[in-house]
């Protein structure tokens, strides 16, 4: 029972770093441009098949491909705030959910003409390799995912206080108005915003490669996650939505062990209308705001 | 637009004639499937339309509503032989009752998150919906049984009459939303949808209207889950509570224009005629154009015209005829 029990706590805690990646992402869009970007998913979609096709064309491990993913959609999360985002910015809100909402939607289905719908995998050489401490079974490529997304987070935390560049978008975050009065250029901040966004995206992609398949509806697995734990961690902040994704990915992986195996969702969204009902503000919240 | 009370009775039954000879001029059962469609969409988006459209209060989950009324009529139907046009009704007291407490959640949370929110308590029910195997046959779901011609169960011979018991859904929906647009509550939604925080400030009870009409919204977009059921003769979960459902509902009344009578239904004869076009050319071999179109034309109206097809019909109208600038 307690193995069984450790089991899935650690199965939920390997997957919950890569929902950190993609709510970190959101979370981080949301608090600095003030959109939610609806599009997060289609994003991870893409990077699972930039490091698909590099794997398969010039058999470029998909770990390595991270260098190739994350600058692509780093660029990408650039052009789409400057063309798209900047112009529907402002006290609006059906533009903005529909723009990327509609930006989703095209991903996906652009997705589908193009790669079909069939299940893309890669196999490494660490694909199938675990370890075996005590009774209990650890993937290793779920291990490495999880150690580089824990990695990239911590970085985007050293970025985010101690750069002027970082310090210049949690201002913005916290007050946008205050933040543009002491000099800050939104534009340059909102761009670095989005495509760092985008780029934790694309790792999420390339370090899911090595035991998911890519498929053009997989973003939407980690989108809905993303949200609930965003909701849950308060919104806009990053250290809460990390925390909260953890424990997404420990609640569907309990769920799915001790309620049955389509019931991870269920569980997930359980929490979310609990969190909705009883501290609306999500778990982060301070007190008295 | 400004048309005399005459000519706008005038107009509305040269209307009226169409639409019910449509059926008899039109033989091909394809073409009459199409109409169909484009009815019962058109009414769905009307149905999101007074939550979405006048208070602004984006969802993308009405197909929790869909489904309710497909459930509830259908296991009505099958397992007490109840006929759909009663479970009709009690579908859409479910959907109604169903959008108290989903509404109380979901309404906590404004703007983007309210959307999500939304999103969250359809699927919830559709995994429900994937768990009830007693009762609603779980993720193969069932056939409705075919009795021929059986108008008092909802089962017609003759495709057209399908096509009239849509068109009387759509009518009801747009009386329905012109009674709200001419009353108070009409006012309040839009004053909601403007500035929520400056509706209250001047005494409109912002929770309470927005709860009624997503009531009215959720009423209605359940009887359009019973009737699309008994079209097709099919219900599982996946169809009753499909996220197209809910994409659809908001798609047609943003391109249309969104917050307008008749943008729903202008949005959705656009956007369903492009899909039966495309059909017709490409087959449906090609999966994923028609939501890529969709998406573009969504992207376009965004980013050149918010108002929708409404919108800009009027501007070129007052352009044209130089009477007065489109707006003030």
């Amino acid at each position: 029972m307690w193995e069984t029990l450790a089991q899935a706590v650690i199965n939920g805690l390997l997957i919950g770093g890569i929902y950190a990646l993609v709510s970190i992402g959101v979370t981080l869009i949301f608090g600095v441009v003030k959109i939610v970007n609806f599009a997060q998913g289609e994003f991870v979609m893409l990077g699972m098949y930039i490091s698909f096709f590099l794997a398969t064309q010039f058999g470029i491990d998909p770990l390595v491909s991270l260098v190739v993913s994350m600058p692509v959609l780093f660029v990408a999360g650039v052009l789409i705030q400057h063309f798209l985002i900047r112009r529907v910015l402002g006290p609006n809100d059906m533009p903005q959910i529909f723009l990327t909402f509609a930006l989703s939607l095209l991903l996906l289905n652009l997705s589908l003409m193009l790669f079909s719908a069939n299940y893309r995998t890669v196999h490494t050489s660490y694909s199938d390799e675990a370890w075996h401490i005590g009774g209990l079974y650890i993937p290793v490529a779920k291990l490495i995912a999880f150690a580089v997304a824990m990695a990239l987070s911590g970085l985007l935390w050293v970025f985010l206080h101690t750069t002027d560049l970082g310090r210049a978008m949690r201002a913005a975050s916290q007050n946008r108005d205050v933040a543009m009065l002491m000099g800050i250029n939104p534009n340059r901040v909102f761009a670095v915003a989005f495509g760092t966004a985008l780029a934790l995206a694309g790792a999420a992609g390339s370090l899911l490669m090595p035991f998911y398949s890519a498929y053009p509806f997989v973003g939407q697995v980690f989108v809905l996650m993303a949200f609930v734990a965003v909701v849950m961690g308060t919104l806009g902040n990053v250290m809460g939505a990390l925390v909260a994704s953890l424990m997404m990915g420990i609640a569907e992986s309990l769920g799915i062990q001790f309620v049955g195996a389509d019931s991870g969702l269920i569980v997930v969204f359980a929490l979310l209308l609990l969190t909705l009902a009883f501290r609306p503000s999500g778990l982060g919240a301070r007190r008295g705001r | 637009m400004q048309t005399s009370g005459n000519m706008k009775w005038l107009w509305l039954a040269i209307g009226a004639i169409v639409m019910l000879a449509l059926p008899q001029l039109v033989s091909s059962s394809f073409a009459i499937d199409i109409f169909i469609r484009i009815l019962l969409f058109s009414f769905i988006g009307v149905a999101w339309n007074l939550m979405g459209g006048y208070a602004k209060q984006l969802s993308l989950g009405h197909a929790a509503y869909f489904g309710l009324g497909a459930y509830t009529s259908t296991i009505m139907q099958v397992n007490y032989g109840i006929s759909p046009w009663i479970g009709m009704i009690a579908g859409g007291v479910v959907a109604t009752l169903a959008s108290l407490p989903i509404g109380w959640l979901c309404f906590r949370l404004r703007g983007p998150y309210f959307t999500i929110a939304t999103i969250a308590t359809a699927q919830v029910l559709m995994l429900i919906f994937l768990k009830f195997r007693d009762f609603a046959w779980g993720a193969e779901g069932t056939t409705i049984p075919n009795l021929g011609s059986a108008p008092l169960m909802m089962q017609f011979e003759e495709k057209s009459s399908y096509y009239y018991v849509v068109l009387g859904l759509l009518v009801v929906g747009l009386w329905i939303t012109h009674q709200i647009e001419k009353s108070w509550i009409g006012y309040y939604l839009v004053a909601i949808g403007e500035d929520e925080d400056a509706a209250e400030a001047i005494g409109v009870n912002a929770p309470k209207v927005k709860r009624d009409i997503y009531m009215i919204s959720a009423f209605l977009t359940a009887l359009a889950g019973t009737f699309y059921t008994q079209y097709i003769y099919f219900i599982d979960p996946a169809t009753a509570f499909s996220f197209s459902v809910s994409i659809e509902a908001a798609l047609v009344s943003i391109v249309g224009g969104i917050g307008t009578l008749w943008g729903p239904v202008i949005g959705t004869v656009l956007l369903e005629t492009t899909s039966a076009l495309l059909q017709s050319w490409l087959g449906s071999s090609v999966g994923g154009i028609q939501l890529t179109v969709y998406s573009l034309i969504l992207m376009a109206v965004i980013l050149w015209r918010p108002t929708g097809l409404i919108g800009f019909a009027t501007d070129v109208y007052h352009r044209t005829l130089r009477r007065k600038p489109a707006r003030a």
